[in-house]
C-alpha cells in the first residue's frame, strides 16, 4: 500500500472530523490516492457511516458541499433540490498577487492578514458574532471563514455577491466616499474634500484610513516620506512635496476633523487605501467561493492530500498565533527514511530542518509532508 | 388604518379584512349597480398599469369614494389574472407597488414603519438590517450597491425615501407572488369580455414588434462570450457583468425570453427575480433603459479578454456591428 495511503487510514482510524451542520442533506465528494476522478454525490445517513467510510478508503481529498439539498446523492442539480447554503469565503494564497517567491510560511501569514481583514469586516461592519464565525485551516495555502448564522442560509448568489463586492471594495464610489466641496473665498474658488471618520462602512474606514496615513506621512524623515507618496500612482515629485510641505500640525488636525483642502493627488491616495483595506477574495477574473452556492469545501478534520496536514478548527483569537506547520500536524515523531528532492529548509512543530539533498532520516511528520508535496521519496 | 388610507394601500391585509368584514360577495362585486364605479375603477387600474407603467390617481373626497376604491382592487386582480399573461401580471404588480411609492413618500416616517413591519422589515430608527436591505434593494443600481453604503453591525442608515423604495419592492413582490397562483371565478371573463380581449389582443401586438432579427453569435467579443460561457456552466456573475450581458444582448434585439434562458443555469436561479432585473436594465418596466458600458468601463470591472480585433474598437457593440458587416 502507498506509504501516504497507510498513514492516512491509519489517521481515520482515530480522526477529529467536525461534522457539518444539517450532516445528512449535504453531499460528499472525494478524491482518492493515485486516481484523479472525484467521487461524487455521495451522501451519510449517520455521521457514523461517513466516519466508516474514511477509515475503508483513506482518501486523499474529502470534501462536503456548502450547500444542502432535499435529495443530496442525486446526479443533477435539478434532482437534489437546493434548500439552502452556508455563507463561506474561501481566503487563498492563490489569489494574492506576488507571492511566487515567498516560503509557505510567509505565504501563509499574507493570507492570514486578509483573513484578519475580513474578519473585521464580518464582525464591525455585518454584525456577525464571534460565534457566527468559523475559522479553518483549508490544509494547504489558505483558510475558510464560515458564516454558521441561520439568516444566511437562504441568501441567493446575487445577494451573497453584495456582500463580497463590499469586503472587496468592488463597486465602490469614491465620489460618495469623499465628498467634494468647493468653497468661494474672495476672488477664487477653492476645492476642498470632506471625509467622515465618524461613519460606517466604507466612507468611514477609508476616512480613517487616510487619516492614519497622513500621520504616518508627517511622522516621517522628509525623503521617506516622499518617496512614500510617490510609490502611490500618478504622485510625481512636484506633488508628493506639495503635500508633504503642506502638512502642518494645524492641517492633520483639520484632516481629522474631516476636512481635507489641498485637493492635488488627493484622490489618488485615496485608491491604493481602498486596495489596502479590501479583502482579496478571489483575483479579478475568476469567481469566488462565496456566491458559489454549490460549491464543494473541504471536511474538516480531514487531511489534505498534497500536505498530509489536517483542516483545522482555530478560534477567532487564535489566528494571530495559528502555525499550520505545528497546529495542523498530526502525525509522530517516530523516524523515517526518505531521499530528498532538493534541499530543504523548514520549520515544524518548533523544530528547524535544514537537510541536504538525498537521503536522511525525518520525524514522520515531515516525512508525511514532505512526500505529500513532492519533494521527497521514500 | 383608516378609510382613506386602506384606500391608499389595498393590498395590505387590513385592507383584505375590511372587504371580507363588508361581507360582499363575488357576485354583488360583479354585477350589482352599487359596485359599477369599483368595477370602472378596477378596469382602469389594469389599463393604466399595462399602458403607462404605473396606476394613476383618482380623487378621494368621501368614504364612498374610498369605499369604491378598495373594491377596485381585486376587480383589478380578477381582470389581471384572467387576461392569463405572465407579462402583464408582472408589469401590473410593479404598477400597484409605483402607486403606493408616491403615497409613502409623503406618509410620515412612524407610517412607513408600521408598513414596513407587515413585510417583515424591521426598521431601527434610520436603520435596516443588511439582510431585509439586500432582499429589496436594487442593487444593479450602483447608490444600492451595499459597499457604497453606511454599513455598521449589520445594519445599513437609510432614509425615508429610501425605506419606501425598499417596500415598494416588497410590495411589488408580494402582489406578484399572490397573482400567479391566484385563480378568478370564470364569470370574471364574461363581464369584462372586451376589457380582456382589448388588452390581450393589443399585447399580442405588442409582442410581435419586438422583432428578433439575426443574431450572429460568432462575432460575439471576446468580453461577451466569455459572460455566456460562465452563464451556461453556472458559474455566478458579478453583477457588473450581468449588467454588461444584459444590455448587450438587448441592444442587438435579443428578447427577454431568450436571455433568461442563457441565466437559467445558476443552481438557485430564480426565474421571476432574473427576469425582472433584465427587465428593469432593458427599459421595459422602468424609465431608463440602460446602455451597454464601454471597452474602458468593461476593463476596469476585470471582465475584458481582447483578441486582436479589439484593437480597432472602443465598445462591445461596434466589434459585433462591425464583424457581422
Ligand atoms: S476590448 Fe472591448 S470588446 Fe474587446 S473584450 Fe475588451 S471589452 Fe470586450
Amino acid at each position: 500500500m502507498n506509504f501516504l495511503r497507510k498513514k492516512f487510514s491509519s489517521y481515520y482510524f482515530h480522526p477529529k472530523i467536525e461534522f457539518p451542520e444539517r450532516f445528512d442533506r449535504r453531499e460528499y465528494a472525494f478524491i482518492f490516492f493515485n486516481e484523479d476522478k472525484m467521487h461524487r454525490h455521495i451522501s451519510f445517513p449517520s455521521t457514523i457511516s461517513l466516519e466508516t467510510y474514511l477509515k475503508m478508503n483513506a482518501p486523499a481529498h474529502a470534501y462536503y458541499s456548502s450547500a444542502y439539498y432535499r435529495n443530496p446523492s442525486a446526479g443533477t442539480m435539478k434532482e437534489k433540490e437546493w434548500m439552502g447554503a452556508d455563507l463561506i469565503f474561501d481566503l487563498d494564497a492563490d489569489h494574492l498577487p506576488d507571492v511566487e517567491n515567498l516560503s509557505y510560511e510567509e505565504t501563509l501569514e499574507k493570507v492570514k492578514l486578509e483573513l484578519k481583514k475580513l474578519v473585521s469586516f464580518l464582525t464591525e461592519d455585518f454584525g456577525f458574532s464571534k460565534k457566527d464565525l468559523k475559522i479553518y485551516f483549508s490544509g494547504s495555502r489558505g483558510y475558510h471563514c464560515h458564516v454558521i448564522n441561520k439568516k444566511v442560509l437562504s441568501l441567493d448568489s446575487q445577494e451573497r455577491r453584495e456582500i463580497v463586492d463590499y469586503v472587496t471594495a468592488t463597486g465602490i464610489n469614491l465620489n460618495g466616499v469623499m465628498k467634494e466641496r468647493s468653497i468661494y473665498k474672495e476672488k477664487f474658488r477653492d476645492k476642498t474634500f470632506e471625509i467622515y471618520p465618524m461613519e460606517g462602512g466604507w466612507r468611514g474606514r477609508i476616512a480613517r484610513e487616510i487619516i492614519k496615513f497622513f500621520h504616518e506621512i508627517k511622522s516621517m524623515e522628509r525623503e521617506e516620506a516622499l518617496s512614500k507618496l510617490m510609490e502611490i500612482e500618478g504622485i510625481g515629485r512636484r506633488t508628493a512635496e506639495e503635500i508633504y510641505n503642506a502638512l502642518t500640525d494645524e492641517r492633520i488636525k483639520r484632516i481629522e476633523y474631516g476636512k481635507i483642502d489641498q485637493t492635488t493627488g488627493f484622490k489618488r491616495i485615496a485608491k491604493p487605501l481602498i486596495k489596502k483595506i479590501a479583502v482579496s477574495l478571489h483575483s479579478e477574473t475568476d469567481e469566488p467561493v462565496t456566491t458559489d452556492v454549490k460549491r464543494l469545501i473541504r471536511l474538516p478534520g480531514s487531511l489534505h492530500g498534497k500536505t498530509g496536514l489536517r483542516v483545522t478548527k482555530l478560534e477567532i483569537d487564535e489566528i494571530e498565533n495559528f502555525s499550520p506547520l505545528r497546529d495542523a500536524v498530526v502525525f509522530g515523531e517516530k523516524e523515517i527514511k526518505i531521499k530528498l528532492v532538493k534541499p530543504i529548509n523548514t520549520k515544524m512543530m518548533e523544530n528547524e530542518f535544514n537537510l541536504e539533498k538525498g537521503e536522511t532520516k525525518v520525524p514522520e511528520y515531515l516525512a508525511v509532508f514532505l512526500i505529500a508535496r513532492k519533494m521527497a521519496t521514500l | 388604518m383608516e378609510l382613506f388610507e386602506l384606500a391608499k394601500y389595498p393590498f395590505m391585509k387590513e385592507a383584505k379584512e375590511w372587504v371580507k368584514n363588508e361581507k360582499v360577495s363575488v357576485e354583488e362585486i360583479l354585477f350589482d349597480e352599487l359596485y359599477e364605479r369599483a368595477r370602472e375603477r378596477g378596469v382602469r387600474r389594469v389599463r393604466e398599469a399595462i399602458e403607462d407603467g404605473i396606476v394613476g390617481e383618482i380623487p378621494l373626497v368621501d368614504e364612498a369614494d374610498c369605499i369604491m376604491e378598495i373594491f377596485s382592487y381585486p376587480v383589478a386582480r380578477m381582470i389581471v389574472i384572467s387576461i392569463e399573461n405572465e407579462y402583464l401580471l408582472r408589469r401590473y404588480a410593479l404598477a400597484e407597488a409605483k402607486k403606493a411609492y408616491l403615497h409613502m413618500k409623503i406618509e410620515p416616517f412612524e407610517f412607513i414603519k408600521k408598513l414596513s413591519e407587515e413585510f417583515g422589515i424591521e426598521i431601527n430608527g434610520n436603520e435596516i438590517h443588511f439582510l431585509d436591505y439586500l432582499k429589496y434593494a436594487p442593487t444593479w443600481d450602483f447608490k444600492w450597491k451595499l459597499v457604497n453604503r453606511d454599513l455598521k453591525n449589520g445594519y445599513v442608515k437609510i432614509e425615508k425615501n429610501e425605506i419606501a423604495r425598499l417596500i415598494q419592492e416588497a410590495i411589488r413582490k408580494k402582489i406578484y407572488d399572490e397573482l400567479i397562483y391566484a385563480f378568478a371565478p370564470p364569470e370574471v371573463k364574461k363581464v369584462f369580455k372586451n376589457e380582456i380581449m382589448s388588452i390581450r389582443s393589443k399585447f399580442s401586438f405588442k409582442n410581435k414588434e419586438i422583432k428578433t432579427g439575426e443574431i450572429s453569435h460568432q462575432y460575439f467579443p471576446p468580453c461577451i462570450k466569455n459572460l455566456i460561457n460562465s452563464a451556461k456552466a453556472g458559474l455566478n456573475i458579478p453583477h457588473v457583468g450581468r449588467f454588461t450581458l444584459v444590455t448587450f444582448l438587448n441592444s442587438i434585439g435579443m428578447d427577454t425570453e431568450e436571455i433568461l434562458k442563457i441565466f437559467s443555469s445558476s443552481p438557485d436561479f430564480n426565474s421571476e427575480k432574473t427576469r425582472y432585473q433584465i427587465e428593469h436594465i432593458t427599459g421595459k418596466i422602468s424609465a431608463t433603459i440602460y446602455s451597454t458600458p464601454k471597452c474602458d468601463t468593461i476593463r476596469t470591472w476585470g471582465l475584458c479578454y481582447p483578441d486582436e480585433f479589439c484593437k480597432k474598437v472602443s465598445h462591445p457593440l461596434y466589434y459585433y456591428r462591425r464583424r457581422k458587416k
